[in-house]
């Protein structure tokens, strides 16, 4: 009879149903119900959240001042911001700073300083960045370059992380399930500064610092992980290139596919290739299936995956982040995103997929830490791009897609980097937030043959509407420096921007494996062949005494150390070495008899760290406008040793580390005129009233009393060594050109 | 009212229990599957989707941050508030289509109720008969008099009450359907008692007001009536796995439709 009460309440008005709390709820209806049931449910967590963290929050803040004390009571900071600057050269800095395009820089350098920033040796990112994270040179954190080889098979193999599958799995019938996790680790050695700081209780963000693959957990403090980040398929990055064009079999694409569309009237089937198939025990590639239908006027077309979005293409234009989600079996999907650009829907239907990347609403594995904070960050500014390399280079470098497309992805994917640093800086009340803006090196890379009307990569394309894409985005990045700057221009607050190195021109491509062949150091099985293979295949490892891999590097086939090394430790290696580095630094380049190498650094007296003996034994510093070939990379041998450079990839930065410094601007004055990359997180942990560790090989750079600081201003360009003015580049016009350039 | 009843009924009886009411879990399992099918198809075309998608981010995102930034007490205490504010903004957006869904649904579950809630008396059961009298009517507790029908028998005298209030205990003696004849002043009012036999659809309750829409089982008392209600109390019927009685068929039917509901929203492609 009660109830029979309630009953009868229930019908009244569903406003007071929706607040009250009674069995009379089941008359709402399920959805209904359950949005109640699910905002009840949303409402009690919370304040359980809540109170439990708030109520626990005095016994947690009383442990920690006791345990490490008030972390800020000697800080000369109680904020650090550091902008990573990709490949920012600090000769295009000042270039573009006296026609006064970056304001917000220039108006930094006047209030603080502006000056070079000495690099890593080797002069490349992940070697850079691991320097910034850690404090320590190469020899120390074991990151000499992108790849190395795996000593017991000369194979390639990724020199950050090791990613294998799950150590155990059910069988059951034609599906392998795995019972945990796979296997992941970060081959960096050392430690990142920023769990030091998190270990004394000073809170961290850090985005998209490279080389922080697979995330390492540290206490207080928030990661996404950067460069290295796998694509859905496990690769640093392949895209799709969906085209009617081509006529029998699909072309082949350096770190990407084509799969040759069939058109029927207005309709393509196809699918979409995903990741390899783990749980099944035949293995093979996950695909989508999907439609596309070009409308009429040939202006758009509506793309239908199975199972999945409908979405309207428009010519010229990139889509949304799509989701994709692949289903393994056994009711495991993995989930990844996805954009799509329609290039042309008449003679040829063409539509290009860029890179899978792993989803960051669902990731298929951790890229973050704690793992929820890329789904914290996915959730409050929408999907967002993932992968560690995330600016598809080699799809331009295909010719896949043009500088449009490619400038128009860099900059999409900057500015939802830009959303999450600001989020970031703002949320941040003490201690550090760093995040790396890939945008400047991928352009640099891609667009520096427009600053060089003789580039030979210019030849058959476009030379003149894209000229002012490097400016472009540094005033992008200055324009971000204004608003970080309005967040913390603040006394206890401290701002700088860092590049990890600067930039030249890549005209010119070497071939250190061709060298060897011809020099007596490298030789093939087939003593009739002068090439071989990607991945040395062919090569004669019996009588091989060197081999070049990757962008500066050159092994020596060491007794010991290499599966079929054949040099002894001791004199034979010490004189082989020598030798090998007194011809390099000769070598001529005989299109115009100029020097290739600028001076070579024998790993084993140029590094003294624990690591040295992993190192590549040779680190070749290149001349400005040369580098490693695109063969020679692959460790494969070629006819010829000096090639032009014909493609987009232009620009580089993996030359002798002296003539790429990358950049340092700081509001505060600094101690010294050359500061140097492994100084930051010294000076980090000191601005946090820290002890430098006795292993960081950096030092403090900031005065405790600002107005000390003996390097102030703005940069005095002539003492850059060709930086901003690589050869055959105007940075410089003429009578700007400094010290130490080639003419 | 009466009406609308009679419709309802007319409707459900057909369609209910086409194998009999013995077997209640059928129509216990089938009605709350398709009521949470009904419901999100409903749901889905009359809701914001993309909004309540947005708002339900916006929630959990503001979850993450108090596990994140947990620290940080200001942002804690903002993070909450916000949470707070995008639920009534997610309640918001359930009214619509929570208003298109009650009218159906209470009528299905109304039924339910009706069919599966109680069970005939069992012979031999003695049980009250309850007249309640409208205290601004001309007649009072004396006026009223019970006509017992053949099967049953008056276990006592009837209790009168001052505030018009008339109970009678009555006897289950016959299984069959059974209907008291009640006299209140000129006016005669019929009360069935189902006793015995299989289960079935039992009348429970008369009233007045527009509550008789929650018990279709019997007409409504006209609304010029003195008698408010006319109730006999009745066994509820044990149903495996159900709580007994109204709220265990209505919790059931919920508790099921929502499973239902929830299992088959991506399918349907529904975001609730």
């Amino acid at each position: 009879m009660k109830f029979a009460r309630h009953w009868s309440t229930t019908t009244t008005w569903s406003l007071v149903l929706t607040l009250t709390a009674s069995e009379a709820h089941a008359y709402i209806g399920p959805g209904a119900g359950f949005a109640l049931g699910g905002s009840m449910l949303v409402l009690l967590v919370t304040f359980a959240l809540a109170f439990a963290i708030i109520l626990t929050w005095p016994i947690r803040a009383a442990i920690r001042l006791i345990k490490v004390g008030n972390p800020y009571k000697t800080a000369m900071a109680k904020k650090v911001v550091i902008l990573g600057l990709d490949g920012m050269d600090p000769g295009m800095a000042t270039k573009l700073m006296r026609e006064g395009r970056l304001p917000n820089f220039q108006k930094l350098a006047e209030r603080g300083v502006f000056r070079p920033l000495d690099t890593s040796v080797p002069s490349m990112s992940p070697v850079a960045w691991s320097t910034f994270a850690t404090g320590v040179d190469a020899s120390r954190h074991c990151i000499y370059d992108f790849l190395t080889r795996d000593p017991c098979t000369y194979a390639p193999i990724l020199s950050s992380t090791d990613i294998g599958g799950a150590k155990k799995v059910i069988n059951i019938g034609r599906y392998v399930v795995p019972l945990g996790k796979p296997k992941m680790k970060l081959l960096q050695k050392s430690q990142h500064f920023w769990k030091l700081l998190g270990d004394k209780n000073i809170f961290s963000i850090i985005q998209r610092v490279p080389i922080t693959f697979p995330p390492t957990p540290f206490k207080n403090g928030l990661l996404l992980s950067g460069m290295c980040v796998p694509d859905l398929r496990g690769s640093q990055g392949t895209f799709s290139f969906f085209s009617t064009e081509s006529e029998g079999d699909a072309a082949k694409f350096i770190g990407g596919e084509q799969t040759v569309l069939r058109r029927k009237g207005n309709s393509i089937r196809s699918r979409i290739v995903g990741p390899d198939n783990s749980v099944l025990k035949s293995g093979g590639r996950m695909t989508l299936p999907f439609t596309l239908t070009i409308a009429d006027d040939g202006q758009s077309a509506q793309l239908e995956i199975d199972g999945g979005e409908s979405l309207a293409l428009k010519l010229n234009e990139y889509s949304d982040w799509v989701e994709l989600t692949f289903k393994a079996g056994l009711g495991i999907k993995v989930s990844g995103i996805a954009k799509f650009y329609l290039i042309s829907t008449d003679p040829h239907v063409n539509l290009y997929m860029t890179p899978i990347h792993i989803d960051p609403e669902n990731p298929a594995m951790p890229i973050s830490h704690p793992e929820v904070y890329a789904i914290y960050l996915a959730k409050k500014q929408g999907k967002y791009a993932t992968l560690g390399l995330a600016e598809d280079t080699w799809s331009l470098n295909n010719r896949v897609i043009d500088e449009k497309v490619f400038f128009d992805q860099a900059i999409s994917i900057c500015e939802e980097r830009e959303r999450m640093f600001l989020d970031a800086v703002k949320q941040t009340k003490s201690g550090l937030v760093t995040t790396v803006f890939d945008t400047t090196d991928r352009v640099q890379h891609m667009f520096y043959r427009y600053l060089d009307p003789t580039h030979p990569a210019n030849a058959g394309k476009d030379t003149e509407q894209w000229k002012d894409a490097i400016p472009q985005v540094y005033e992008r990045a200055d324009a971000l420096v204004g608003k970080v700057w309005d967040l913390v221009d603040d006394p206890n607050a401290i701002f700088m921007v860092i590049s990890d190195h600067g930039f030249t021109n890549f005209r010119r491509g070497v071939n250190i494996n061709s060298w060897l062949r011809d020099n007596g150091y490298l030789y093939l099985k087939d003593e009739n062949a002068t090439t071989s293979g990607e991945w040395f295949d062919g090569v004669d490892w019996t009588r091989t005494r060197a081999f070049a891999l990757g962008l500066t590097g050159i092994f020596i086939n060491r007794a010991g150390r290499e599966k079929s090394g054949i040099v002894s430790e001791g004199a034979e290696y010490r004189a082989l070495v020598k030798e090998l580095a007194a011809k390099l630094e000769k070598m001529i380049d005989p299109a115009d008899g100029e020097r290739c190498v600028r001076k070579v650094a024998m790993s084993q007296q140029y590094f003294d760290g624990p690591y040295r003996f992993d190192a590549p034994d040779l680190l070749v510093g290149w001349e400005g406008g040369y580098r490693n070939s695109w063969e020679c990379a692959v460790g494969q041998v070629t006819e010829e040793t000096i090639t032009d450079n014909t493609r987009s990839w232009s620009g580089d930065h993996c030359v002798d580390p002296d003539i790429v410094p990358g950049v340092f601007f700081c509001d505060r004055a600094i101690n010294t005129e050359t500061p140097r990359l492994v100084d930051i997180p010294a000076t980090v942990m000191k601005l946090f009233g820290q002890e430098i560790p006795n292993y960081m090989q950096g030092q403090m750079i900031l005065p405790s009393d600002p107005k000390e600081g003996a390097a102030k201003g703005m940069l005095d360009p002539t003492t850059l060594e060709q930086s901003g003015a690589a050869p055959g580049a105007l940075v410089f016009a003429p009578e700007e050109r400094v010290a130490g350039e080639r003419s | 009212m009466q009406t609308y009843n009679n419709i309802a009924s007319a409707i459900f009886d057909f369609l209910f229990a086409p194998f009999g009411h013995e077997i209640a879990l059928f129509d216990l399992i089938v009605w709350p599957v398709i009521i949470g099918i009904g419901a999100l198809q409903v749901y889905k075309y009359t809701s914001n989707q993309a909004a309540i998608a947005s708002v339900k981010r916006q929630i959990s995102m503001h979850l993450l941050e108090i596990r994140l930034f947990r620290d940080d007490i200001a942002q804690v205490l903002k993070s909450t508030a916000k949470i707070i504010g995008k639920n009534v903004i997610y309640i918001a957006h359930n009214l619509t289509p929570m208003a298109v869904m009650i009218i159906p649904m209470i009528a299905l579950m109304v039924q339910l109720v009706a069919h599966y809630a109680y069970q005939p008396a069992p012979p031999g059961s003695v049980e009250l008969l309850h007249l309640k009298l409208d205290p601004d009517a001309a007649v009072s507790a004396q006026d009223v008099s019970l006509e017992v029908p053949a099967g049953t028998s008056l276990d006592a005298p009837p209790v009168r009450t001052a505030d018009g209030q008339v109970f009678w205990r009555v006897k289950a003696d016959q299984p069959g359907d059974h209907v008291f004849k009640v006299r209140v002043g000129d006016e005669v009012y019929e009360k069935g008692w189902a006793v015995g036999g299989e289960a079935r659809k039992v009348p429970v309750k008369r009233l007045r007001n527009w509550e008789a829409l929650l018990y279709p089982g019997e007409a409504a008392i006209p609304s010029d009536a003195p008698v408010l209600s006319l109730e006999l109390d009745m066994h509820t019927r044990p149903i495996d796995f159900v709580w007994d009685g109204e709220l265990g068929i209505l919790m059931w039917a919920m508790v099921l439709s929502l499973v239902a509901g929830v299992a088959l929203k991506d399918f349907f492609g529904v975001t609730l």
